[in-house]
């Protein structure tokens, strides 16, 4: 059971109380994470994990330490804001400290924390397994897969009267399907989903069945550059890849591709991406339902980060903000993160490639060089060749190396966008509304027989 | 522990090990070493009893404290967003219970250590692991294991918590300015990062291991900027399982004249450009390959499947055993919990197992596998190899690599600088860079921190923009050097993610220096 706004309350001013320094800062973090993992088609791990952390950051004009701890009786607190009282005194002055967020501050207000995902629990993820794992016996194939919860708040308060909360509740449902005999595999999902009747896993299960099927015994094609079709998860991942590039110090500093010619100078206002690449954060979209709570406590504002492939902000912390006399970005990037879709279908799509591949899932996605967004990562879970207009077979996986600065001026289809996680795992918030898209002159640099 | 004596302990720094919270005061209360009379016997029987009126036909119930502490200077500003767990002083614990019912598991977990929480998470597993018999297929199968009561801990010369947050301060400042002088650094970021964890694990078959483990994580990373790019180097120490020893003896502030002016050189250093190339592997860089595609293909979980939705499964099979070629006759790989300072290295796993020390691998051939109690089964052993590890209490515990190192070469092995004389056209490698590798552990691409050219028997410049393309047993067939004990080090990483939800694992690597014969390099940038 989430804590409830009058509870965070409670504790953040017991703990804002028993402080003694010259300003306070308390984070609060908690809530209920339950999870259900199959493989070989039957449950592997159901858990359900309950946690509550408390940060407590102090100052002494210019020096500052925190401390988190997971108790929050009484003698608890009181030793931990001992020890961090402690601490920040023998500090040295940080110079990048800015002084605490003050009230009033205006966070746009919606439910982020509906009943069906709130009381989501274990024997009904068991039966969403049960559902899935049925069909897949009937299309033989085996199911492996992932369904998390959250029922979460985060909250803070500070000495200076600010007082945030914010309590969200979700779910995911993300599966693979093999066949027996290992040589196909399939990928669908859906992240971040906020009402569990949107989760619709039978759909989903035949989605990712069908492509296992589809996929059995790949042949071995030439690496070179194709033009790629991205369903919306490869292309969430993506585009998380240009996410850091948006910060303005590490773009003044001369460390990003953002920097401009000279130390100091970044390609804010240039035209840097396509026409058709346009990505905004749109603090309480109704789909995405997330956190209105920006940087240190600042109140999340709507913001557009590149325009019709100009850059139109860079995100600026509050130090580095006040260093270059600019006004601090309340959103960080990755906030309700939305990028402009287009019209046409998946079928669509396919149907105008002449030659190219159909990509179901990006795996183990790295940097190579920070500079260029260069990245390299693999193919999984289904590849399939397009060529005039259809799909005629499935494909070994590829590896590729690539450069979303590429890319995004590389755009010739967009599909509607729709709730897709950006990350890696799925465990933390990280859901965008992203497009399928597709991509020209991909890099395909060697082939992999993993399936 | 009286309040008085508590803050007693802050005058080191701060970081009072066992008076933070009341969890702590139940640790400090129980007389160390003596598990059967520890305050968590009592408390771990509130669960087992309980789990057994449930009809549970197995339980084990983990109590885990983990203090972070870390500390960072960046830019002769310290900061302490850096470290084991989110940065700062971070105190986390409570208990995971776990239970089979049904023939299936059920896990739960909660921060408060009482005894009416011990029997409602105990109760909360029970329900999830009936609610899950629902879509079961099989039923959980474990190795047996003996009973031990017993109390293990990391050996350590020095704490960090006895070393004042000054003297920490001080010697990473010493970092920060040695580098900026060099001419064309623009950033530098030096730190340390502790992680004390105290477990006791009691299980419904008689065990009660209680276990104390220290873990040191220093280092620094300089950033050059010149001609328009900007490099990285980072220099690579070690992170083991030991105190603060480990910070004193890794020759860092020895090192930062160097490592800059490297940082600095790799900004004009030339492009390898595309082709074949013997590789130099430093024991530094060897540690990322080795636990990409040898450790992970080598765990059974996944290669039954367990990870096929998220780390993938694997090309090794299980009845690739005593078969698959994994490289040449040099290659020798162990499996090892026990070498004192390996990050992995504990008196016994999660399940409660002993630690062990096992070859996985000898002169090439694939010989075994890693295990736990729930996977032996599926390669007809009879018992674990005791690799089960969680991250923390609030986390199940399931298959993590242990310590996986690649043995040096025998007796008369070359020496580093035998192997560089003895290479006509390679490139040195150093440290860990950019890494990616395939579901199944077949196809991989690495990068590195900092490389050389070698010539002709000679190391003549950096270079940049180099990587190289592992195709797993193809390459550990070209291994055709390999150093002797005399340079055979251990480093690690403290990322080693897998599972849902991830958890994160800390092993550590040994290699002597090795060279692979004609690897494509480059293609990365073509």
């Amino acid at each position: 059971m989430a804590y409830s706004k009058d509870e965070i309350k409670q504790i953040a001013d017991k703990v804002l109380n028993m402080c003694k320094a010259d300003a306070v800062e308390v984070r609060f973090s908690g809530g209920e994470r339950s999870a259900t993992r199959f493989a070989n088609s039957s449950i592997t791990a159901n858990l359900i994990e309950h946690d509550q952390e408390v940060s407590i950051t102090v100052r002494y004009g210019q020096k500052t330490a925190s401390a988190t701890t997971h108790q929050f009786d009484d003698e608890t607190l009181k030793r931990t804001i001992e020890a961090v009282q402690t601490l920040a005194r023998r500090k040295p002055d940080n110079p990048e400290l800015m002084p605490l967020v003050k009230p009033p501050q205006t966070y746009l207000e919606f439910d982020a924390a509906l009943p069906s995902a709130v009381n989501f629990g274990p024997a009904e993820r068991a039966k969403m397994v049960k559902v899935c794992t049925d069909i897949c016996e009937k299309r033989g194939v085996l199911a492996a897969g992932y369904i998390p919860k959250f029922d979460w708040v985060d909250a803070g308060a500070n000495s200076e009267g600010l007082f945030t909360y914010f309590h969200y509740a979700d779910a995911s449902f993300i599966l693979t399907c093999r066949t027996p005999d290992q040589t196909g595999s399939g990928w669908a999902g859906t992240s971040g989903v906020k009402d569990i009747k949107n989760i619709n896993a039978e759909m989903l299960t035949n989605v990712a069945a069908d492509k296992a099927l589809k996929s059995r015994k790949p042949k071995a094609i030439e690496p070179g550059n194709y033009t790629v079709i991205l369903e919306p998860r490869p292309a969430a991942r993506y585009l998380s890849l240009m996410l850091g590039a948006l910060n303005a110090r590490g773009a003044e500093d001369g460390r990003s591709f953002m920097s401009g010619k000279q130390r100091g100078e970044t390609r804010l206002g240039e035209k840097v991406f396509g026409d058709n690449f346009t990505l905004r954060s749109e603090i309480g979209n109704p789909i995405l339902r997330q956190s209105p709570i920006g940087q240190d406590g600042l109140a999340a504002k709507p913001i557009t980060w590149v325009e019709k492939g100009v850059v139109k902000n860079l995100f600026y912390d509050r130090y580095w903000a006040q260093k270059q006399k600019k006004e601090p970005t309340a959103t960080t990037p990755g906030m309700s993160l939305v990028m402009e879709g287009g019209t046409m279908s998946m079928e669509e799509m396919i149907k105008t490639t002449k030659r190219g591949l159909l990509v179901s899932f990006f795996w183990y996605i790295r940097p190579v060089d920070n500079m260029t967004l260069l990245n390299t990562g693999m193919t999984r879970d289904g590849l399939f060749l397009i060529e005039n207009g259809e799909i005629v077979a499935p494909v070994q996986n590829f590896r590729w190396n690539e450069s979303p600065a590429v890319s995004f001026n590389n755009i010739t289809g967009l599909g509607p966008s729709i709730p897709m996680h950006t990350g890696e795992a799925y465990d933390n918030p990280g859901t965008a509304l992203v497009p399928a898209m597709r991509l020209e002159d991909f890099t395909m640099t060697s082939i992999s027989p993993a399936v | 522990m009286k309040r008085r004596d508590f803050v007693k302990t802050l005058s080191a720094t701060g970081v009072a090990l066992y008076a933070s919270d009341l969890v702590g005061d139940l640790i400090a209360q129980s007389p160390k070493a003596r598990v059967m009379d520890s305050r968590f016997k009592g408390l771990s029987d509130v669960a087992l009893s309980e789990a057994k009126r449930l009809g549970c036909t197995y339980a084990d119930i983990r109590f885990t404290r983990n203090v972070n502490d870390s500390v960072a200077v960046r830019d002769r500003i310290v900061t302490d967003s850096f470290g084991f767990g989110a940065g700062g002083m971070e105190t986390s614990a409570g208990f995971g219970v776990r239970v089979i019912h049904s023939g299936v598991w059920g896990f739960a977990s909660s921060p408060f250590v009482t005894e009416g929480e011990i029997k409602k998470i105990t109760a909360q597993a029970t329900e999830v692991a009936k609610a899950s018999a629902v879509s079961k297929r099989f039923e959980v199968k474990l190795a047996p294991v003996e009973a031990y009561q017993d109390y293990w801990a990391v050996p350590v010369k020095q704490k960090p918590e006895d070393v004042s947050l000054d003297d920490k301060i001080a010697f990473l400042m010493k970092i920060n300015e040695v580098a900026l002088k060099v001419p064309g650094v623009i950033r530098v970021q030096s730190n340390m990062a502790f992680d004390f964890e105290w477990k006791y694990l009691a299980t419904s078959e008689g065990s009660y291991i209680e276990q104390e483990i220290y873990r040191t994580l220093p280092g620094f990373t300089v950033t050059a900027l010149k001609n328009g790019k900007a490099k990285s180097r980072t220099f690579s120490v070690a992170p083991k399982s030991a105190g603060y020893e480990v910070v004193l003896e890794a020759k860092m502030l020895e090192n930062v004249e160097r490592i800059a002016n490297e940082a600095v050189e790799h900004c004009t250093a030339p492009p390898v450009g595309v082709g074949l190339k013997d590789l130099i592997m430093t024991p530094a860089h060897a540690m990322l390959t080795i636990h990409e595609i040898v450790a992970h293909p080598t765990e059974l979980d996944r290669i039954v499947g367990y990870e096929a939705n998220y780390a993938g499964t694997s090309f090794v099979k299980s009845s690739d055993v005593g078969k698959l070629m994994m490289g040449s006759k040099l290659f020798n790989v162990t499996c090892d919990r026990t070498l004192p300072g390996g990050m992995c290295t504990v008196g016994y796993d999660d399940d409660g197992v002993k630690s062990q020390r096992w070859p996985i691998i000898q002169e090439g051939r694939l010989v075994d596998l890693q295990t736990n109690r729930e996977t032996a089964h599926y390669i007809g052993q009879t018992a674990s190899k005791g690799c089960t590890f969680a991250t923390s209490w609030r986390n199940y515990p399931f298959l993590r690599m242990p310590n996986v190192h690649v043995e040096p070469g025998p007796p008369g092995s070359p020496t580093p600088e035998q192997i560089i004389a003895d290479t006509k056209d390679g490139i040195l490698i150093d440290g860990r860079g950019s890494y990616s590798i395939d579901q199944q552990r077949f196809n991989g691409q690495f990068g590195g921190d900092a490389f050389w050219e070698i010539k002709d028997g000679k190391k003549t410049r950096m270079l940049s923009d180099v990587t190289y393309n592992a195709i797993t047993t193809d390459f550990w067939q070209n291994l055709d050097a390999t150093s002797g004990k005399e340079s055979w080090e251990m480093f690690g990483t403290t990322g080693d993610a897998k599972g849902q939800p991830v958890q994160i694992n800390h092993p550590s690597h040994g290699s002597p220096w090795v060279r692979i014969r004609r690897i494509m390099v480059g293609a990365a940038y073509s």
